[in-house]
C-alpha cells in the first residue's frame, strides 16, 4: 500500500491526527483485549494457585494470592490415594482412541455426502436433532444395553458411545473440507487407477491433513469433557478425571479444596495444549464444530 | 448444501453406501437403539429402586409432564430465564471481542487461541472454579472486590433467587462467550475488505460500516451461532449440577438438571424419558420458529 | 583392646543368631494371613470416606492380607447406579457403603451376615452398638444385613467466649430478661441468634453472624435435618396411622415460620452450605451457635485450624417447652452402613473384612480422625480413654452424643424414603429462598408425599409405616395436635 507522504502543513496535521486516531484505536483495541484476557484467564491463575497452597493457606484471611510456601501436597495426594495418574491415563486413552475412531469412521461418510450428495441434504437436520437430545434420554437405555453387552467399566463401551456422539459434528466439518477440495486432482487420480478409497487415503487426506488435525484434537476435547456418560458407565478401573472432579464435590469443599482444585487443574490441561498447538486454525475448526462434551 | 462440485466420472452403485455404512451401523446401534428403547421406556413406569419389570401406562407420563407438573413447569421457565440473558451478552460480548480481535494485527493467533480456552473446558471444572471463587469470605471475587473497595467480603452470590440466575449467567457467559467470539471472528474475516474500502470512499465513518457493511453481512454467522447456542442452552446440566444444585430452592432448575433429579434421584427412568422427549420436542420447536422467524426478515429485507 | 575383638565379634553373632531364631516365629504368623492375596472392592459416595478407609487400609493387610481399592461414585449418583447394578443381578462390588434410609430399597441386594457369622465364627460384637444405631443400622425384614459405619446424629455447638463475656451477658440480660446460656428452647436459639448478630460478640470488631445451618438441596437435601427437630418438639410426626402427611399441620407451618422469619441472622451462602461450610464459620469463631452432626467436634477440637479448640460447649438440640417440660427432639440423620453385596464372588472374604473394619479398635480410627467425617457408634468410641483426650472438651463432647441417643427422632424408613425427604426438604429451601410462603411449601410437600405414596402403593406403604409408627410411639414419639399452639 503506497503511503503519499503529505507535503504541506495543513495534510501532515491531518496526517498526525490519522495517526493519532489509529493509535488510540490500536491502544483501546489491546486494552480492551487485556481486561478480556484477564477475565477470561482469571479463573485458571485462581486455580492453580490454590491448588498449590497449603494447609491454612486457604482459610487465610485476608486471603493471599500467591501462597508463600507452595506445596505439591495436593498434588501428591491426589496421585496417590486418589489414583489421579490412572484417571488420568483412562482420559488420554479413551479420548485418543474416540478421537481416531471418530476419524477413521467420519472421512469417508463425509466424502460419500461431499461427493454423492448421499443423504440429500438430510444430514443438517440429523445434526441438528441429535444435538438437542439430552443425555439422560440415552443413559439408561445404553446403560441396560452395555449390561448385557458386557460393556460396563471397560474403555471399548466409552469409546463407543463417545464416537458415535462426534460422528455428527466430524461429518459436518469435514464436509466442508472436501466441499472445497478441487475435485480435478482426484478425478486425475482415478483416472490413473485407483480406485475411490484409495484416492481417499492417498490423495486427500495428505492435502486436507490439517483440518483433519483440527477435527480430532475437537474430538479429543468433546470426549474428555463429557462426564455425565463417564459416570455411569465407568467402575474403578476405568474411571475418567471428570468423575474424579465430581467426587469432590460431595460436603461442600472445605474439606478437600486442595484436592478439588488440583483435579481441576488436571481436567483442564488439554484446553490449554489444544489451544496452543491449534492457534491458527481454532477460528474456522471451532467455529464450525463445537467442543463441549 | 447445494452447488458444491460433484464428480463427473461414474460411481459404482454402492459405493456411497459403503463409505458411510461404518458409521451408520455405529449410531444404529449405539444412539438409535437406545433412543427407540428409551421412547419404549417412557410409556411404561419403569422404576429402579422397585426393580427391572414395569407395566405399560400409556400415555400417563407425558400428560404427567404437561399438565400435573409444577416442577417441570418451573423449570422450563427457570431455563428460559436462564438462556435469554445468556445469549443476549453471549452475542454482544462475543461480537465485541470479535471486532477486536479482527483490529488487532500483532499477536491475534495467540490471544485468540487464549480468549478460546474457557470454551474448551468441561462445564463441569467451569463450575468447580468458579464455585470455588464465589465462596464467601475466602473466595476470590469476593476478595478482589474488597481489594477494590467494590464488594464486602461477605456479599453472597446466591443470596436470593434472583442474585443466583446472575452468577449462573456469569458462569455460563464466561464459559461460552469464546465460541460465539470464534464464530463471529469467522464471518467477520470472511467479508471482503473491498466492501469497507468502497464504504470509506464513499465517506462512511466507522460507526456507519459497521452497521451497513458489517452487520447485515454478519447476520447469518449470528443467527447460527445463536441457534448452535440455544440448543446447547436447553441442556444445561453441568454447570448447575456442581455450581448451585438447582438451589436456592428450586430457583436454578433447569429442565435437564429436572430431568436428571427425577431419573437418577427419584428412580422414575420411565419419566425420565418422557421428559427427555418433551424436552426434545419443545427444543425442536422452538428452533423451527426461530428459522421461521429468521427468514422471514431475510426475505422482507430482500 | 586388640583382645577384646574376637569377645565382640561372638557377641554380636549370637545376637545375630538370637534374632534370626527370634524372627522366624513372625514369618509363619505372617504365612497364616487368612486371605492372602485377596483383593476386595469397596464403593463409597465421596473421597472422603474413601479417605476414611485408607486409615485402616494397611492394617487390613497386614492382618488379613487382604488388599482393599475402593471406589468413589459422586454422592448425587450413587444410589441410582448402584441400583442399577443390583437389579441386573451383578455387582462390580463387593462392600457396600450406604445409607440406611434406603435401606427399604437396598436392603434385598445384601447378603445377611448372621448365618455367616456362625459359619466363620465371626463376632460382630452387636452389643458393643449404641442402641440407636442397632435399631436403625442393622436389619432389613428383620435380618441383619449391615454394620454401621458413621454415626451421625444432631448436637449443638456453642463458643463459649460468646457466652461467657460479662459484656455479652449483660447486654442479653437487658434485652431480653433472662440469663444468657446455652439455649434450652427454639425461642431461646432464635433470640440468641438475633443478639448475636451483626457485631463483634468475641470482642472485636468484626461483624459476626447470629448461628450456622445448611440448607442446600443436594444430597437428600439438608434443609429438612434442620427443620425436623423443631417440628417433633412441637409435636410433629410424619404421617398418621393413615398415611396422611402431617408436615403441614400447624406444628410444621410454626417450625418453618421460624426458619423464615430468623433468615436474617444466618451467614450469606446459607442457602447453599452443605455439612461443611457452617461448621468452618463455627470453628473460625463467625457463628456462636450451630446445630450439627457429631462429627463437628473433630473439628472443633482440632486446634490446627479451630480458634475456639478448648472454649467450646457441646449438648443436646433444642427443644420446646411444654407443660413446664422441656421436649428435645433430636435428628438422627441416615448415617452410613456397610453391608455385603449378595452378588459378590467373595462373600467369605467380604465378611471378615466387614467384621474387621467394624472392630473397636479400626473403627476408633476411622471415627476419630477429623478429615473423616465419620461420627462414633460403638459404646466402647465412647468410654475411649484415647477418644476421651484427644481433645480439650471431648469427653464433654462424647458425653453429649450420649445423652442424645434416647431422644432421637429417626427419618421415615419406608420405601422412597429419600424421596419423601427431598421433595420436604426441597419445599423448605423454596420457602427459606422466599420463593414461596410458608403454607404453600409445606401443602405442595404434603401434595408430593402423596404423590409418592400412590405410586408406592398406600397399602404397602401404610403397613411398612404401621410399624414405624409404633416403633416412635414406643419411645414417647407420637403426634401432638395441641402441642404447636402452647409450646414455649
Amino acid at each position: 500500500m503506497a503511503i503519499a507522504v503529505p507535503t504541506t502543513r495543513i495534510a501532515v496535521r491531518r496526517w498526525n491526527r490519522h495517526r493519532a486516531q489509529a493509535l488510540s484505536a490500536t491502544v483501546l483495541t489491546y486494552a480492551g483485549l487485556a481486561a478480556a484476557l484477564v477475565f477470561f484467564l482469571g479463573p485458571f491463575f485462581w486455580i492453580v494457585t490454590t491448588s498449590l497452597k497449603g494447609e491454612g493457606d486457604y482459610f487465610a484471611y485476608p486471603p493471599v494470592w500467591i501462597p508463600d510456601h507452595p506445596s505439591l501436597a495436593h498434588y501428591i495426594g491426589l496421585f496417590t490415594r486418589s489414583n489421579g495418574a490412572r484417571y488420568f491415563a483412562n482420559s488420554l486413552v479413551i479420548s485418543s482412541l474416540s478421537m481416531g475412531a471418530a476419524l477413521v469412521v467420519s472421512l469417508p461418510t463425509a466424502y460419500s455426502i461431499a461427493r454423492w450428495r448421499f443423504g440429500g441434504g438430510m444430514l443438517n437436520v440429523v445434526l441438528l436433532v441429535l444435538r438437542m437430545l439430552p443425555a439422560i434420554a440415552l443413559i439408561v437405555p445404553i446403560y441396560i444395553m452395555y449390561k448385557w453387552l458386557g460393556l460396563t467399566n471397560s474403555y471399548l463401551g466409552l469409546i463407543l458411545i463417545y464416537t458415535v456422539l462426534y460422528i455428527p459434528f466430524a461429518v459436518w466439518l469435514m464436509v466442508g473440507f472436501l466441499r472445497d477440495f478441487p475435485v480435478e486432482i482426484e478425478e486425475a487420480a482415478l483416472i490413473d487407477g485407483c480406485s475411490r478409497l484409495g484416492s481417499l487415503i492417498r490423495v486427500v487426506v495428505p492435502i486436507i491433513a490439517p483440518g483433519l488435525a483440527v477435527v480430532a484434537l475437537f474430538a479429543f476435547i468433546a470426549t474428555w469433557n463429557e462426564f455425565l456418560f463417564a459416570i455411569v458407565l465407568t467402575g474403578i478401573e476405568t474411571k475418567t478425571v471428570m468423575v474424579l472432579v465430581t467426587s469432590f464435590t460431595t460436603g461442600g469443599t472445605d474439606a478437600f479444596y486442595g484436592e478439588a482444585s488440583a483435579s481441576v487443574v488436571l481436567g483442564v490441561l488439554p484446553a490449554f495444549a489444544v489451544a496452543f498447538v491449534l492457534q491458527r486454525y481454532l477460528v474456522k475448526g471451532l467455529a464450525l464444530g463445537g467442543t463441549k462434551g | 448444501m447445494i452447488g458444491f462440485p460433484v464428480s463427473g466420472l461414474k460411481r459404482k452403485q454402492w459405493e456411497p453406501l459403503a463409505f458411510a455404512s461404518p458409521a451408520l451401523v455405529l449410531i444404529g446401534i449405539v444412539i438409535l437403539f437406545p433412543l427407540v428403547y428409551s421412547f419404549y421406556l417412557s410409556f411404561r413406569d419403569f422404576d429402579l429402586s422397585v426393580g427391572p419389570d414395569s407395566a405399560f401406562v400409556g400415555g400417563r407420563n407425558y400428560a404427567e409432564a404437561l399438565f400435573r407438573d409444577g416442577r417441570f413447569l418451573g423449570s422450563v421457565w427457570n431455563t428460559g430465564v436462564i438462556i435469554a440473558p445468556s445469549l443476549a451478552v453471549e452475542l454482544l460480548l462475543g461480537l465485541g471481542l470479535a471486532l477486536l480481535l479482527n483490529r488487532a494485527t500483532r499477536g491475534r493467533p495467540i490471544i485468540t487461541a487464549l480468549l478460546a480456552i474457557p470454551a474448551m473446558v468441561s462445564p463441569v471444572m467451569a463450575a468447580m472454579a468458579w464455585r470455588m471463587m464465589f465462596g464467601v469470605k475466602y473466595g476470590a471475587i469476593n476478595n478482589l472486590g474488597r481489594q477494590l473497595g467494590l464488594l464486602d467480603v461477605y456479599f453472597d452470590w446466591f443470596s436470593s433467587p434472583f442474585m443466583s440466575v446472575i452468577s449462573v449467567v456469569l458462569v455460563e457467559v464466561w464459559h461460552n462467550t469464546p465460541f460465539m467470539m470464534l464464530v463471529l471472528l469467522a464471518g467477520l474475516q470472511s467479508i471482503p475488505q473491498e466492501l469497507y474500502d468502497a464504504a470509506r470512499a464513499d465517506g462512511a465513518t466507522p460507526w456507519q460500516s459497521f452497521w451497513s457493511v458489517t452487520l447485515p453481512l454478519l447476520k447469518f454467522t449470528m443467527a447460527v451461532g445463536v441457534m448452535i447456542r440455544l440448543i446447547d442452552l436447553t441442556k444445561l446440566f453441568g454447570l448447575i449440577f456442581i455450581l448451585t444444585f438447582g438451589g436456592p430452592g428450586g430457583a436454578t432448575e433447569t429442565v435437564a438438571f429436572n430431568t436428571y433429579l427425577v431419573g437418577f434421584k427419584d428412580f422414575r427412568m420411565s419419566y425420565a424419558s418422557a421428559l427427555s422427549y418433551v424436552i426434545v420436542l419443545g427444543t425442536l420447536g422452538f428452533t423451527l420458529l426461530f428459522l421461521w422467524i429468521s427468514r422471514l426478515r431475510e426475505t422482507r429485507a430482500a | 583392646m586388640k583382645r577384646f575383638w574376637p569377645a565382640i565379634l561372638l557377641a554380636l553373632a549370637v545376637v545375630g543368631v538370637v534374632l534370626a531364631l527370634g524372627g522366624l516365629p513372625s514369618q509363619e504368623v505372617r504365612a497364616a494371613r487368612p486371605y492372602e492375596g485377596v483383593t476386595l472392592r469397596a464403593v463409597v459416595n465421596a473421597e472422603y470416606v474413601k479417605y476414611s478407609l485408607s486409615l485402616v487400609e494397611k492394617d487390613i493387610l497386614d492382618h488379613l492380607g487382604i488388599k482393599l481399592e475402593t471406589e468413589v461414585i459422586p454422592a448425587d449418583a450413587f444410589v441410582a447406579k448402584t441400583l442399577l447394578e443390583f437389579n441386573s443381578g451383578t455387582s462390580p462390588w463387593d462392600l457396600i457403603m450406604f445409607g440406611p434410609s434406603n435401606m427399604p430399597d437396598y436392603g434385598r441386594h445384601f447378603e445377611p451376615l448372621e448365618p455367616w457369622a456362625q459359619k466363620l465364627k465371626l463376632d460382630f460384637m452387636l452389643d458393643d452398638i449404641a442402641d440407636v444405631y442397632k435399631k436403625l443400622m442393622l436389619r432389613h425384614n428383620g435380618k441383619i444385613v449391615s454394620m454401621p459405619y458413621d454415626g451421625d446424629v444432631h448436637i449443638m455447638f456453642w463458643n463459649k467466649v460468646a457466652f461467657e463475656r460479662a459484656d455479652n451477658k449483660k447486654k442479653f440480660k437487658a434485652k431480653f430478661g433472662y440469663d444468657l446460656a446455652a439455649p434450652l428452647t427454639w425461642k431461646q436459639w432464635d433470640q440468641q441468634a438475633e443478639f448475636f448478630h451483626g457485631w463483634g460478640w468475641d470482642g472485636s470488631d468484626k461483624k459476626l453472624f447470629g448461628a450456622g445451618a445448611s440448607y442446600k438441596p443436594s444430597g437428600s437435601g439438608y434443609s429438612y435435618h434442620w427443620w425436623r427437630p423443631r417440628f417433633f418438639s412441637y409435636g410433629g410426626q410424619y404421617f398418621d396411622a393413615n398415611m396422611k402427611p402431617l408436615i403441614n399441620s400447624p406444628a410444621a407451618l410454626r417450625a418453618l415460620e421460624e426458619m423464615v422469619r430468623t433468615m436474617p441472622y444466618y451467614p450469606p451462602g446459607v442457602l447453599l452450605f452443605e455439612s461443611e461450610e457452617p461448621k468452618t464459620m463455627l470453628v473460625k469463631g463467625e457463628v456462636p451457635l450451630l446445630v450439627s452432626w457429631t462429627s463437628t467436634g473433630k473439628r472443633v477440637g482440632d486446634a490446627r485450624e479451630s480458634v475456639i479448640a478448648g472454649k467450646a460447649g457441646f449438648g443436646l438440640v433444642p427443644g420446646a417447652e411444654i407443660d413446664g417440660k422441656i421436649v428435645h427432639r433430636p435428628a438422627i440423620t441416615p448415617g452410613r452402613a456397610m453391608a455385603v453385596s449378595r452378588y459378590s464372588k467373595k462373600i467369605e472374604p467380604t465378611m471378615k473384612l466387614l467384621e474387621f473394619i467394624s472392630l473397636p479398635d479400626q473403627s476408633l480410627k476411622i471415627v476419630m480422625d477429623a478429615k473423616t467425617i465419620m461420627d462414633p457408634w460403638r459404646v466402647s468410641h465412647f468410654r475411649s480413654e484415647k477418644f476421651r483426650t484427644a481433645f480439650p472438651g471431648a469427653g464433654e463432647y462424647l458425653d453429649a452424643i450420649e445423652k442424645t441417643f434416647p431422644l432421637v427422632v429417626p427419618d421415615p424408613v419406608i420405601p422412597g424414603a429419600d424421596e419423601y425427604q427431598r421433595k420436604l426438604s426441597f419445599e423448605i429451601t423454596e420457602a427459606l429462598a422466599k420463593r414461596k410462603s410458608p403454607k404453600e411449601a409445606l401443602d405442595s410437600a404434603a401434595r408430593e408425599w402423596d404423590k409418592i405414596t400412590e405410586r408406592r402403593g398406600l397399602e404397602k406403604q401404610k403397613a411398612a409405616w404401621g410399624e414405624k409408627l409404633a416403633e416412635m410411639k414406643a419411645i414417647g414419639i407420637e403426634y401432638r395436635p395441641d402441642w404447636a399452639a402452647k409450646a414455649k
